[in-house]
């Protein structure tokens, strides 16, 4: 009986740690697999060698979206600046000061933190070291710190630009959008221009919007919600579906792929790449470009002009891929010319809300 | 004290369910009204409804078997993951959902066996060895699920002939997905197997008064396991229904909690399957109702208060209208034979 303790004791201990195993930079390069050589803690803090190291927000480095296009804005740095890169997985966000930390005392040059949960611990990160850069992706910077460079997006824009798509391709004139959460202000950023931009290409459409009912825990890593909410527009008479909200939107595209003849539209990165399941539907995704985002970012902080404050990313629709020929020129050039609209701030993406 | 049980049954019966019946009339009446109002939108809500409650009847049926034999399953959260993964990885290997689906039940009963084992034979602490799973379930699927795989197509609606075109409950029942209808035929088989079978009266019997059993020949042991093994494979069912049905693809710690949803499905329920299957389609209903208040958009209510909607509903109708919920006299306590 003792020794079936044993067994169970050592079981534990096991799955613990594999749950606490983090696949090294090294071991599982996402994307492009480039060799990169391990970094240690010496050649990090020599003035010679410069390291950049990603603080990712609770989830995995290849999650298909967030995390992932700013790895490969990293990995990116490490191909054409010769920078040696390393990324650490959040589990907990009680966890983001002290992930932040480990690269910071190890010397790392410029530290990358993913998502807009960890505005507050970068910026605390940022006072205390002030000779590490920091770049933010998606987190606003109310008061520009020397050393902190929030990389934010238009994502009104981006969505405006999904819902003119949407609203020139329904047939039915309804057309839905199932989100992430409204506690994360670029999911209502997306929302709000996606309907607008349907409303001004089509005044006539209905749009239907649900967000998820969870938490920050939950809200983006429920596909099965997002399938069930996809399937219940579609019912709704929906025949475009717009899926914003990490893997609860991916849910929703792959739900929406199993129904002949509608259109979904992903959302963040080119999701033609990430959710294949999704081919069928996906005719375009709102895109905000991270990776050259932070690649640029982590240039100019190598070549010492690195931008304070907010740097404004770019934004734009992904290519049509197998769609492109049944999109007729008339719907490409007119968002084109949104697009320079939106550009040029002609247009009113209804964000942020004027009170 | 008057006794129910000596009344005739039918008065016993609507007693005992009387909050049930009553709530159950009023939700009737605000379909059949809604209908009339909107058709496209009711079937789409009540199709919803019947979706979102499939894997919380199928976790409960798991928790109530054991629960009926004394031991106490909080591990339905770790077997449902753990299947789910199992079938989304035969599915990217083989292609065969119907492979997909076994093997991920058969993952679903192994993990019954081990907390069969750890609760039956070791007799250690049934809320450890239930905790164990999740961990194990969490761990091993964190680290074996690989980005980039992709599954070739999920289960597919299969409509009933004729029966699907009947009006509301053709489309909201009769066209459905494989292990939808799979998980209403489990519904009705566990009540009869637990109410109107031998098998059935010795889980009972082991699960109220297990020194009794003993007594008269019942293997306490053995049926313990059986209906824990019996159990995880219902998980596991539920477990596949999320990777090969209602998503098509796996995703780290997917289940978010429906494992232990389905544990206040079956407390909801009375341990009984009507009952919880009753609790499970209105956790479902809430839930796809909140989902349609945001689409209208008309509703200037915060979404977090309607979401809380399934879980007050919980506590009043636990409180008020149904009455004391009893678990199994022996649940949670592991036999020791003399």
């Amino acid at each position: 009986m003792k020794k079936l303790y044993l067994i169970l004791v050592f079981a534990l201990l096991a799955s613990m740690l594999l749950v606490a195993c983090q696949p090294k930079a090294t071991e599982a390069p996402v994307q492009e697999p480039t060799k990169v050589p391990e970094p240690t803690e010496e050649s990090c803090s020599s003035p010679d060698v410069f390291c950049v190291g990603l603080v990712t927000d609770v989830g995995e480095i290849d999650d298909k979206s967030f995390n992932q296009s700013a790895w490969g804005g990293v990995q990116q740095a490490a191909d054409e600046l010769g920078a040696k890169i390393n990324y650490i997985e959040t589990k907990d966000a009680k966890d983001y000061g002290a992930n932040i930390d480990l690269f910071a005392k190890d010397g790392y040059d410029v530290i990358v933190t993913v998502g807009f949960a960890l505005g507050e611990a970068t910026g605390m990160a940022a006072d205390q070291y002030p000779d590490i850069k920091f770049i933010g992706v998606d987190q606003f910077q109310g008061e520009a710190k020397p050393n902190l460079s929030g990389l934010i997006f238009p994502e009104d824009k981006s969505g405006y630009m999904a819902g003119a798509l949407a609203g020139m391709l329904t047939k039915s004139n309804v057309i839905a959008a199932v989100l992430g959460t409204d506690l994360v202000p670029p999911v209502v950023a997306f929302k709000e221009g996606y309907e607008a931009g349907a409303a001004y290409v089509n005044p006539d459409v209905k749009i239907i919007s649900t967000y998820h009912p969870g938490g920050l825990d939950v809200a983006f890593t429920d596909p099965e919600w997002g399938a069930t909410t996809a399937k219940q527009a579609i019912d709704n008479g929906a025949d475009v579906v717009f899926g914003a909200g990490g893997k609860t939107g991916n849910g929703a595209l792959i739900e929406v792929a199993s129904h002949d003849g509608l259109y979904c539209i992903g959302v963040d990165t080119d999701q033609w790449g990430t959710v294949p399941e999704a081919h069928p539907c996906l005719v375009s995704s709102a895109m905000k470009l991270i990776t050259p985002g932070v690649f640029n970012l982590v240039k100019m902080a190598k070549d010492g002009n690195f931008p304070s404050g907010n740097y404004i990313g770019e934004f734009g629709l992904a290519p049509f891929h197998d769609f492109d020929s049944q999109i007729s020129q008339e719907i490409k050039d007119k968002l084109a010319q949104i697009r320079q609209d939106l550009l040029d701030d002609k247009l009113d993406t209804g964000f942020p809300p004027e009170d | 004290m008057y006794d129910l049980r000596t009344a005739a049954p039918w008065k016993y019966f609507f007693r005992r369910w009387k909050g049930v019946f009553i709530g159950g009339i009023i939700i009737f009446l605000v379909i059949i009204f809604s209908y009339i109002k909107n058709s496209a939108v009711t079937e789409a809500v009540l199709a919803s409804a019947v979706r979102q409650s499939t894997p919380l009847i199928l976790g409960a049926l798991c928790g109530l078997l054991g629960e009926r034999a004394a031991v106490i399953n909080i591990g339905i959260e770790g077997q449902m993951l753990l299947a789910a993964f199992v079938g989304f990885l035969f599915n990217v290997w083989t292609g065969n959902l119907f492979l997909a689906v076994l093997a991920g039940v058969g993952m679903g009963a192994l993990l019954g066996l081990l907390l069969a084992f750890m609760s039956v034979t070791l007799k250690i602490d049934q809320i450890i060895g239930g905790t164990v799973i999740n961990i194990i379930a969490i761990g091993l699927t964190g680290y074996f699920y690989k980005v980039g795989m992709t599954t070739k197509g999920k289960l597919q609606p299969i409509p009933l002939g004729p029966l699907a075109k009947i009006p509301i409950i053709g489309t909201v029942l009769f066209n459905n997905p494989p292990i939808t209808y799979a998980a209403i035929v489990l519904v009705f088989l566990v009540h009869y197997i637990l109410f109107h079978t031998r098998w059935g009266l010795r889980t009972r019997a082991v699960g109220e008064h297990p020194r009794a059993a003993d007594t008269l020949g019942i293997n306490v042991y053995f049926m313990r396991y059986m209906n824990v093994i019996a159990g995880g494979a219902i998980a596991g069912l539920g477990g596949v229904f999320l990777t090969l049905e209602a998503v098509g693809s796996f995703e780290r710690v997917m289940t978010n909690g429906r494992g232990f949803v389905a544990l206040a499905v079956m407390i909801f329920g009375k341990w009984t399957p009507l009952g919880s299957w009753g609790a499970a389609l209105l956790f479902g209903l809430t839930s796809a109702i909140q989902t349609q208040l945001q689409f209208g958009g008309k509703v200037n209510i915060p979404h977090q208060f309607i979401g809380m909607l399934p879980y007050l509903l919980t506590i009043v109708v636990l409180a008020g209208l149904g009455g004391r919920a009893r678990p199994p006299a022996a649940d949670g306590i592991p036999y020791e034979k003399e």
